[in-house]
């Protein structure tokens, strides 16, 4: 298996609404991809079906282990993160009332180790581990240009600092799959520019990304490969360009006739 | 305060420490002051439920009662030392509260809040009704006071607590010890842990937070801490009944956490010196104003009410959440600052 993650034919129902039906597509290494539709087509379904907070009603998602397709639909969203697979969330989910470094230190939380004893008696394991924690922390803070807010509240900072952070609180379990839902949403040009620029930085680093978006100026900068979502369905698989003049595209977005107009 | 004038906390030790022994000490203050600091454990246990993980818990004297209970029967009917009995009421403490979390884990909001009223109703009709084990309603006399006895180390080396002081004494290590170790825990992977279940229970399994285990853990540590302080109650005040233990007591403990700030180690400590003090100065203002001093219960009702129209966070809001407070977060800061500049 050379895709970094396989969705076979993936269902998901809810009570008499398909939210996704029969959905298949890879996601591989080492580029951007994006996920894209109308509003309520089933894309952060998708996402969630992928993060393992829904199990899929039908179909399969494999992920690759060292080459081996292993199987995850059903998985707690603690053992995908723990597997590599992390998440930004379309309405901001920050720690709110806890400090930046904090959120960010909680976002390593599956690759440290300390439990109740050694908190308690403060070994010195648990000492190095700490003082390693948060350098780890302050360095995943700089690489979003959050460092000197460390100590701040989560919720005192701005929106797009906001949605920053939540991208350092992801990148901090040191994930090989970084999945951002509308991570551009509510930002200005100048702060969406530096998100295209982070991205970027992001994938330098090895780590491949999957985002939803609505920009679609910045989904057909960025994104190398797209996925195009419609009530649930599949309809579209491909590069920018071929998307932009798939008719079937268009008629989702803009309606039947607008692509003979 | 405390950082304004740093040498007001060694005052106030010295103070604490020397209380007992010098000349003006009374008997009855002594007395309110280690029933305080039951409460202040009690208060620090209950804290880390609703005030770590967010979970509203109207059961926590239930631990209370299995703490008492368990030093009680081990006391009485096998006579052991309180230096035996405290560990295993702990144990069972915590124990119980694992049992607890089988039909709470899943539940949030109100449901857990009134399942674990249940639990504390369960505990004192258990205590009722289990005559052949805790004597029902009749209590538990005669429970004996705390002793060292060191007599195999050298003849006639054994200590027996008599009065108040040695108990004074024996509450203020508890409370430095629970204190030290709700402080270190609260700011280790496993407290933030805690405090990301608060604030957001999604996005903490999306950071590779096991909510279930988390939340055991933290019940287990909370029960464990009340059945401690049981523990000491049961061989301090040497008498137990299932009244003790009646759903009132929850709620006057979480009265303290929410008038120090939910969330807050301070804030825990502080509340039960307010609300037993009151309490005990209402007993004799209010029959000399004619009133019964049951009457008491509706001035907490008052102050409920006044902290959450204008003091809604608590007389110690706790702002940042945890862990990084105090010297280390100064040092971060100095030299954030630095790089800053430099």
């Amino acid at each position: 298996m050379d895709a970094i993650l396989k969705v076979d034919g993936v269902s998901k129902r809810f009570g008499g609404l398909m939210a996704l039906s029969d959905v298949s597509f890879e996601i591989r290494p080492g580029r951007i991809m994006g996920l894209i539709g109308p509003n309520g087509a089933g894309k952060t379904t998708m996402f969630n079906c992928i993060a393992g907070i829904y199990t899929p009603t039908d179909g399969r998602i494999l992920l690759n282990q060292e080459g081996r397709a292993l199987e995850v639909n059903g998985s707690k969203p603690e053992r995908m993160t723990q597997l590599g697979v992390a998440r930004t969330f379309q309405n901001i989910r920050l720690f709110g009332s806890l400090t930046v470094l904090d959120n960010v230190r909680i976002g390593r939380h599956c690759r440290t180790g300390q439990g109740f004893w050694g908190a308690v008696l403060r070994t010195r394991a648990q000492k190095a581990e700490e003082a390693l924690l948060i350098e780890q922390s302050l360095e995943y803070l700089d690489f979003v240009g959050l460092k000197g807010k460390a100590l701040d509240i989560a919720t005192s900072l701005s929106y797009g600092d906001q949605r920053r952070l939540e991208i350092a609180r992801a990148m901090a379990s040191g994930p090989k799959l970084l999945l951002l839902d509308e991570p551009a949403a509510g930002m200005n040009p100048q702060e969406t520019a530096s998100l295209v620029d982070l991205i970027h930085a992001i994938l330098e680093k090895g780590i491949t990304v999957v985002l939803i978006e609505h920009d679609m100026k910045l989904v057909m900068k960025i994104c190398e490969h797209l996925v195009v979502l419609d009530h649930g369905v599949m309809i579209a698989e491909g590069g920018p360009r071929d998307i932009r003049e798939n008719p079937q595209v268009i008629e989702a977005y803009l309606g039947r006739g607008a692509a003979h107009a | 305060m405390f950082t304004k004038f740093p040498a007001l906390k060694f005052i106030l030790l010295a103070a604490v420490l020397a209380y007992p022994l010098v000349p003006f000490t009374d008997y009855y203050v002594l007395h309110v002051a280690v029933l305080t600091m039951v409460y202040m454990i009690l208060a620090m246990g209950l804290n880390v439920v609703p005030g770590f993980t967010g979970l509203l818990d109207l059961g926590f004297v239930g631990f209370y009662g299995i703490g008492a209970y368990t030093a009680g029967i081990l006391s009485l009917s096998y006579g052991l030392s309180f230096w035996l009995i405290l560990p295993m009421a702990v144990l069972a403490g915590a124990f119980v509260g694992m049992l607890r979390g089988a039909p709470t884990l899943r539940l949030s909001g109100d449901y857990f809040a009134i399942v674990t009223f249940g639990f504390t109703e369960l505990v004192v009709l258990f205590l009722t009704n289990e005559i052949w084990l805790t004597r029902g309603p009749l209590g538990m006399p005669g429970i004996p006071p705390v002793e060292i006895d060191l007599r195999w180390l050298h003849a006639g080396w054994r200590y027996v607590f008599t009065g108040e002081t040695p108990y004074y004494y024996l509450a203020l290590i508890l409370v430095a010890l629970v204190y030290a170790i709700m402080l270190r825990v609260e700011n280790s992977r496993l407290g933030r842990a805690w405090l990301a279940i608060r604030e957001d229970p999604l996005a903490a399994a999306s950071c590779g937070v096991n909510l279930m285990l988390f939340k055991t853990v933290a019940f287990a540590f909370s029960a464990a801490i009340g059945a401690l302080a049981g523990c000491l109650m049961a061989r301090w005040s040497m008498f137990l009944s299932p009244d003790i233990f009646k759903f009132w007591e929850s709620f006057l403990v979480l009265c303290m956490l929410v008038l120090g700030g939910l969330g807050n180690v301070n804030g825990a400590i502080v509340g039960a010196v307010i609300l037993i003090c009151l309490g005990e100065v209402l007993r004799i203002v209010l029959p000399k104003l004619g009133l019964p001093a049951e009457t008491r219960f509706l001035v907490y009702g008052l102050i409920m009410i006044f902290i959450m129209r204008f003091k809604p966070a608590g007389f110690m809001p706790h702002v940042a959440g945890c862990s990084f407070v105090g010297r280390r977060a100064r040092e971060l800061k100095a030299r954030l600052e630095a790089e800053r500049a430099g």
